[in-house]
Formats: structure tokens, C-alpha cells, sequence
């Protein structure tokens, strides 16, 4: 199984271990706009660019869905697939929120993955983005924002 | 079949067993839980934890039975430094116990056989 590769330096540790105890099969992290932090597990800058742009997209879905329902914004997801399942969450490193996406099967279970993600969630709290982002809401150019994070993933399109 | 309430409440009866869970086999999530006896263990909860990393450990323990063609196993016992972790799988969930090392060990693992047996 690769290493994270991570457009910020600071998550690379907290993303491998929660990749390694948790038996990650795919990560990744997130900004809730779609700008990829880091990633495991994907050889592809076109599959992470979908599922940033997906998660994205959920997330934003299913926070108004649980502001409907609830009250307030749901905090996890979690759907059983036959064969993998996939687990999204929030966390969050000072005031910036993350996104994070992850696929296991049945080499791990749904309440390992939520214990290793509770400990990732407090790792990351006590760490600082290098990049702090002026607003947590989209910034209007959510194709560059995006494009540019996959460069630092992967390289720039010609390279890859 | 007994309801999982009264299997926990029981189980967690039985002198030396700190706490009693019935856990998903497959998610490892707790299904029904017995309060943590007080006083033992000191500092946090950790049943959640335990449950997990439990029912993922006997998993494999079943996945290192059936290699080594000795069928399905029949009880999991895990010594530690101060105390016990014992697991028995019952279908689709595994009862765990988490044990003190001065517990009557024979009597918790007939306790819980019997209560498998009976949720199967």
C-alpha cells in the first residue's frame, strides 16, 4: 500500500497512521471547497479530482439535510457497500474544517475505522495548516482550486 | 433466545467481569453494553475501543482457526498486564467481557459459552 502523498507537509504523519491502523484501503483529505490536502491509495489525479469534487458535493447535501432534519449539520457518513464500504467525516486542525473520505473493506470494520478517525481528528487539532484559509467557504474558482491541489499531489498535468 | 440486555446484565453479574458487551461481528460497533464496574480500570471509558478492537482481533483469530483447519474457535481469551479480554462469537455478534486477573476465569468463560449458545 503507497504513502500519502500530500499537497501540505503537515498531514503526511497523521494521514499515514490513521491509513496504516485503521487498514485503509483509499483516502482522502480534504478541504469542504474540493482542494485535496493529501491522499492515499489513488495513482490517479482524475479518481481523487471526482472524489473531491463528490465529497464536496455531499457534504454540502447532507450538512443542509441534517440542518433540516436536525437541527444542525450531520458530522459522518457512512455507507455499507457488499464488497467496501466508505466512511466521511469532518476534522479539524485551529479554525480551518477538513474533509475526509476513506474506503476499507472487510480487512477492517466500520468501528475500527471510527476509533483511528477519532484519534486522526485529535492529532490533527493539534496541528496547524501551513496555509491558513481566509474563508471556509467556497472562493468562487472551485475547477483551479482544485486543479492546482491535484498538481501538488501528482504533479503538473504534463508530468503525470 | 435471551433478550441482549439481560445477556449483558448477567454476564457483568459475574464476580471479576468488569464490563460486558454484545458486539456486531462484522462492524464491531456495540449492540448493548453493561456499565463499567466502578472503580476498576480508573480514567476513561474505553468500551468503545475495546469493542472494535476486539471483535476486529477475533476475526482474524477466526481467519488463523479455519488456516491451521481447526474450525471455528470456540473462545478467545487475551491476557494482559491487569486483567482479562475474553470474546466468544455468537452468529452475527461476539460477547466480550473485559475481566479482572483475580476473576474466577472458568466461571466467566461458562457463563458466556452458555450465553452464546443461547443467542444462537
Amino acid at each position: 500500500m503507497s504513502d500519502p502523498t500530500v499537497a501540505e507537509g503537515w498531514v503526511a504523519a497523521p494521514l499515514t497512521r490513521l491509513k496504516d491502523d485503521a487498514r485503509l484501503l483509499s483516502g482522502v483529505l480534504l478541504y469542504p471547497s474540493g482542494r485535496a490536502v493529501g491522499q492515499f491509495g489513488f495513482s490517479n489525479a482524475a479518481d481523487v479530482m471526482s472524489i473531491c469534487a463528490l465529497t464536496s458535493a455531499i457534504n454540502a447535501s447532507s450538512g443542509e439535510l441534517g440542518r433540516q432534519l436536525d437541527g444542525k449539520p450531520f458530522v459522518e457518513m457512512h455507507h455499507a457497500g457488499a464488497e467496501r464500504q466508505v466512511f466521511m467525516a469532518r476534522a479539524s486542525a485551529g479554525a480551518q474544517e477538513f474533509l475526509f473520505v476513506g474506503v476499507f473493506d472487510r480487512e477492517s470494520s466500520f468501528g475500527v475505522v471510527e476509533i483511528y478517525f477519532a484519534e486522526f481528528q485529535k492529532a490533527l487539532e493539534k496541528l496547524h495548516p501551513q496555509k491558513q484559509v481566509k474563508s471556509a467557504g467556497p472562493s468562487g474558482d472551485f475547477e483551479g482550486e482544485l486543479n492546482r491541489s491535484l498538481d501538488a499531489l501528482f504533479g503538473p498535468i504534463g508530468d503525470r | 433466545m435471551k433478550a441482549l440486555a439481560q445477556v449483558v446484565g448477567s454476564l457483568s453479574h459475574v464476580p471479576g467481569v468488569v464490563a460486558a458487551m454484545v458486539v456486531g461481528a462484522t462492524d464491531g460497533l456495540i449492540v448493548e453494553t453493561s456499565p463499567i464496574l466502578a472503580g476498576s480500570l480508573g480514567g476513561a471509558d474505553t468500551r468503545k475501543h475495546t469493542a472494535a478492537l476486539a471483535a476486529y482481533l477475533y476475526s482474524k483469530v477466526t481467519r488463523a482457526s479455519d488456516a491451521a483447519r481447526l474450525g471455528t474457535p470456540a473462545f478467545m481469551r487475551l491476557e494482559a498486564e491487569r486483567g482479562h479480554i475474553f470474546v466468544v462469537g455468537a452468529r452475527d455478534v461476539v460477547l466480550v467481557t473485559i475481566v479482572t486477573p483475580d476473576a474466577n476465569q472458568g466461571r466467566v468463560r461458562l457463563e458466556m459459552m452458555n450465553a452464546a449458545r443461547e443467542k444462537s
